[in-house]
């Protein structure tokens, strides 16, 4: 994508615009219409902002036993996400070319992981113990799937890069919607385990048992959780903004179009998925411990087919 | 000590020889090209820091060990493990090969007044003899073969040297620790003293890379069968490595456990070399080489780095049971930072140096994926792709396990809270092999420079693997370390804290037993892989009504070892059958021995007139 001056300028104010506001439009989304489906008011569109600010202002408590990666983990998870938010194609434009290889994406959010793992353990807390511990289980299970889906594209693409991936600039693969199609409904799926939302986990929940990540958040406050909150709306921004890609790329008419009507469509694509996402999550039911590995094997399998299709695909040209 | 110590720093300074360097006239030649420079700079570095290390960890057992003799035996080892590296050809390498077995054999058994030192020498003694057999046998077919035991003029190009080949590979696998001959390792590892598990992870199983690559992979290894076979032992290892990693409690065996994970990898790395160039797709080949070259470098830094964690921990604390530990970040700090950089290393997170070389596997996989012209290797290397990401994943939960059981928290038991930071010379050489570590990670394009040659020599054309590694780690630890400064900055600077305890829902203050175990930790992975693990969970509960107000609670994880039960205990028994049988023979009859005299005497009489 080429810019002139004006237009990087256009574009980078738009970016951060749109940075900035998704994710909480996004989660405004999901929680409205959740709410208007169980015929509650729900609470106005930009409440997570307003809960931000507030913890933002907040004193912190932090327990006598925690070390520096307890300190530092909110900062070095926002740090992750804002770097992710800037090279990961997750809108159709983007100012700055960081170079978004996808096994360096995925390996960036298991470094988030990894320092959010340590920090819910770090206060000798069983809740965050046992939320870490599930972490891990299900992150192990989800990350093949979220890989070949994304390695699947690739294949077609023959680049590694998210940027080639998603550009719109190879034309042979504007006709093959079925592959995209797959893709995208196996990342939004990973999403949902990744993002620990229903029916994996349930992000509204009250008891620290059954919780994942609320669980191993459980300790943090004030800044520390408005950073982690940040980051994990940006997450979720991230990762339905891949998704919404992928759907956009399964429509032959949009390959064609300018790149303001792509970028329209892709942010509608979002919102309609947080729509699907909050149907989904008022008519599904939080499923038992044992049997989260039976969905992602959904997952999985779509992922499966999608590779199996880019394998052949490639084969045939 | 001193000795030892500008042993290990003249070791890196074959940078500047390359070439050739013949002593006597057909006996021990050597060679030191760009291959074996590498790996003696690996040496070197994990040399230096296994003496800084050693004194004050020596001094911990001194009233179990005999301290002189393991210097002089520490001191064969390195030097053995240097002109391995730097043999020309087959019998100087198994001389050196042999001398470093058996030095290492006598550092295994340093302690050996203890039971599990007797078994786990016996058991190390057992592989380490098996894969000599292995390669001497193989050797010996190549020189009969070339009519000559230098490694520069045997080729495998021709189907005849196949044989020789898949046994030459064999015996390296062994050495390496390759499934399913791995079992040695968990044994060796935590029985030896920590400078000798070190060096032996972080190098000694190096050398049987080192030979794959020497003989096999600059020989012209023409066999994609050989190829298959190592990308499948590599992966099966990496799998069943980090899966057993994950389950378990003693520090040292969890970090042997790991190296059989990683060794794996670097196998999958050389084997896809090997298969990728016998079907004639360079590009590939030189990926994986440089992937496994790369990994064993960064493999021998963060391994020898945790290794030492676990030697300060052992000598603070006087246990390395995870159950044991705790909080120990409070108490050693160095010691705990070093950790969870290697830990970060281990995980293949960016920006450290584990990362690089797996990606450079990533991409050969996935390049070969539509470089590759049959179907069944890009289905392959698609399945491997998805089995890689599975094991990125156990190894970021074991060694998230690892470091969270250990170092936070609160103390697990009385030494646990008693322990602190060992001396100067300990943590010397963990800082030191951290800030190698981090090098490692920033200086990526400079060591692919480095590797350059020898993917050169192995593609025959050149590889360009110098530009291969496209993500810039610089930039991103930059904007890392520049983002939470700032971050923490803006936004903690000015908020207020107040301490307060742990969340207890109210029922009072938590102790030590109220925390996750290792065992809790790993128990829902460990439920999911339980066909392969055999693991079980027994539960027991004591008291009048026992559903709802249980007196006593006993939960237990067991766990059989499938490979030891039902393969090499029966194996083990066959043997000794045959042993027995054998001692028939030697009945004590003084005539009976006279008979096999005579008998002996005619038969190679009656060889002699044959030949």
């Amino acid at each position: 994508m080429n810019y002139g001056a004006a237009d990087t300028v256009v574009a980078w104010i738009v970016s951060l615009f749109s940075g900035f506001l998704l994710p909480i439009l996004l989660i405004g989304t999901i929680r409205k219409v959740k709410a208007r489906l169980q015929n509650r008011v729900g609470p106005p569109i930009f409440q997570a902002l307003f809960d931000l600010v507030k913890l933002f202002r907040k004193k912190q408590t932090v327990s006598s036993t925690v070390s520096w990666i307890f300190k530092w983990n909110g900062a070095i998870n926002l740090s992750v996400m804002l770097l992710l938010a800037l090279s990961v194609p997750w809108l159709c434009y983007k100012p700055v070319s960081l170079g978004a290889d996808l096994f360096f994406v995925l390996y960036l959010l298991a470094l988030s992981r990894f320092s959010t793992v340590l920090a819910a353990m770090d206060a000798g807390s069983a809740f965050g113990a046992f939320g870490a511990s599930r972490e891990v289980t299900i992150s192990t299970l989800v990350e093949p799937a979220l890989v070949l889906a994304l390695a699947s594209i690739g294949i077609l693409t023959q680049s590694s890069d998210l940027d080639a991936i998603f550009s719109f600039s190879n034309a042979a693969l504007s006709n093959t919607s079925g592959i995209w199609l797959l893709v995208g409904t196996a990342v939004i799926l990973a999403g949902l385990v990744e993002l620990s939302r229903m029916p994996v986990d349930d992000p509204t929940t009250h008891l620290e048992l059954t919780m994942v990540h609320e669980a191993m958040i459980l300790e943090c406050s004030g800044p520390n959780l408005a950073m982690l909150e940040c980051s994990q709306l940006l997450r979720m921004a991230i990762l339905f903004g891949l998704s919404a890609q992928c759907f956009l790329h399964s429509i032959p008419c949009v390959w064609t179009m300018t790149i303001v009507s792509q970028g329209i469509i892709h942010v509608i694509l979002m919102f309609v998925i947080a729509s699907c996402v909050a149907t989904f999550e008022s008519v599904a039911v939080k499923l038992q411990w044992r049997k989260v590995p039976e969905f992602i094997a959904y997952c999985l399998t779509m992922s499966l087919i999608a590779g199996l299709i880019a394998v052949g695909g490639s084969l045939v040209k | 000590m001193i000795a030892l110590a500008l042993l290990s720093i003249d070791t890196p300074m074959a940078w500047q020889g390359p070439g050739f360097l013949a002593v006597g006239p057909w006996s021990f030649t050597f060679v030191i090209d760009r291959l074996s420079a590498l790996f003696l700079a690996l040496l070197g570095t994990v040399g230096i820091a296994s003496a800084l290390f050693s004194p004050r960890y020596l001094r911990h057992l001194d009233s179990r060990m005999n301290s002189s003799l393991y210097w002089a035996a520490y001191c064969l080892f390195v030097l053995s493990m240097m002109l391995v590296f730097v043999s020309g050809d087959g019998v100087t390498f198994l001389v050196f090969w042999e001398l470093m077995a058996l030095s290492s054999t006598v550092l295994v058994s340093s302690e050996h007044t203890l039971h599990r030192v007797q078994r786990a020498t016996i058991i190390y003694l057992g592989a380490t003899r098996t894969s000599t057999a292995f390669i001497a046998f193989g050797f010996i077919w190549l020189y009969s073969m070339f009519h000559s035991w230098r490694f520069s003029d045997w080729c495998f190009d021709r189907p005849e040297s196949y044989g020789a080949a898949l046994l030459l590979m064999i015996g390296f696998c062994i050495k390496a620790g390759i499934w399913p001959f791995h079992i040695w390792l968990p044994y060796a590892h935590p029985a030896a003293p920590t400078p000798v598990s070190a060096l032996m992870s972080g190098v000694m199983i190096k050398t049987a890379v080192y030979g794959v690559v020497r003989i096999l992979l600059l020989g012209n290894l023409n066999c994609a069968a050989i190829g298959y076979l190592a990308v499948t032992l590599g992966v099966v290892s990496a799998f069943w490595g980090v899966l057993f990693a994950l389950v378990q409690n003693d520090l040292k065996r969890l970090l042997a456990y790991s190296s059989v994970e990683n060794v794996g990898l670097i196998f999958t790395c050389i084997g896809i070399a090997i298969l990728s160039r016998s079907v004639g797709v360079p590009e590939v080949a030189a990926l994986g080489l440089a992937a496994g070259l790369f990994h064993c470098l960064s493999h021998g830094f963060f391994k020898t780095l945790l290794f030492f964690g676990a030697g300060s921990i052992d000598v603070a604390a006087h246990t390395i049971e995870l159950g044991q530990l705790g909080g120990l970040v409070r108490q050693m700090p160095w010691t705990m930072s070093c950790f969870v950089l290697g830990a970060v290393g281990i995980c293949a997170l960016p920006p450290l140096n584990g990362f690089p070389g797996k990606w450079l596997l990533y991409q050969s996989l996935f390049r070969n994926v539509w470089l590759s012209s049959s179907l069944i290797d890009r289905g392959l290397c698609l399945a491997i792709i998805c089995i890689l990401a599975v094991v990125g994943g156990l190894a970021l939960a074991c060694f998230a396990k690892a470091v969270a059981v250990i170092f936070l928290g609160v103390p697990r038991s009385k030494q646990s809270g008693a322990a602190s930071e060992g001396s100067s010379g300990m943590v010397c050489a963990q800082v030191f092999l951290a800030i190698g570590c981090v090098a490692l990670g920033l200086t990526v394009p400079q060591i692919l420079l480095l590797v350059k040659p020898v993917c050169d020599l192995a593609v025959h054309t050149n590889s360009h693997i110098e530009s291969a590694f496209t993500v810039d780690l610089r930039v991103t630890a930059i904007a890392l370390i520049v983002l939470v400064l700032a971050l923490s900055k803006l936004v903690l600077s000015g908020s207020q804290v107040r301490i307060s305890r742990t969340w207890d829902c109210g029922f009072g203050p938590l102790g030590p037993r109220t925390q996750v175990t290792s065992d809790s930790f790993a128990q829902p992975v460990a439920r999911i892989f339980r066909p392969i693990l055999r693991y079980k969970l027994e539960f027991e509960l004591t008291g009048t009504d026992r559903r709802h107000f249980p007196e006593k609670i006993r939960v237990k994880p067991n766990m059989v070892s499938l490979l030891e039960q039902r393969v090499y205990l029966p194996l083990l028994s066959i043997v000794s059958k045959l042993a027995k049988s054998l001692v028939k023979l030697q009945a004590g009859s003084i005539h009976l021995y006279l008979i096999y005299l005579c008998v002996t005497l005619i038969l190679l009489l009656q060889l002699g007139t044959l030949l």
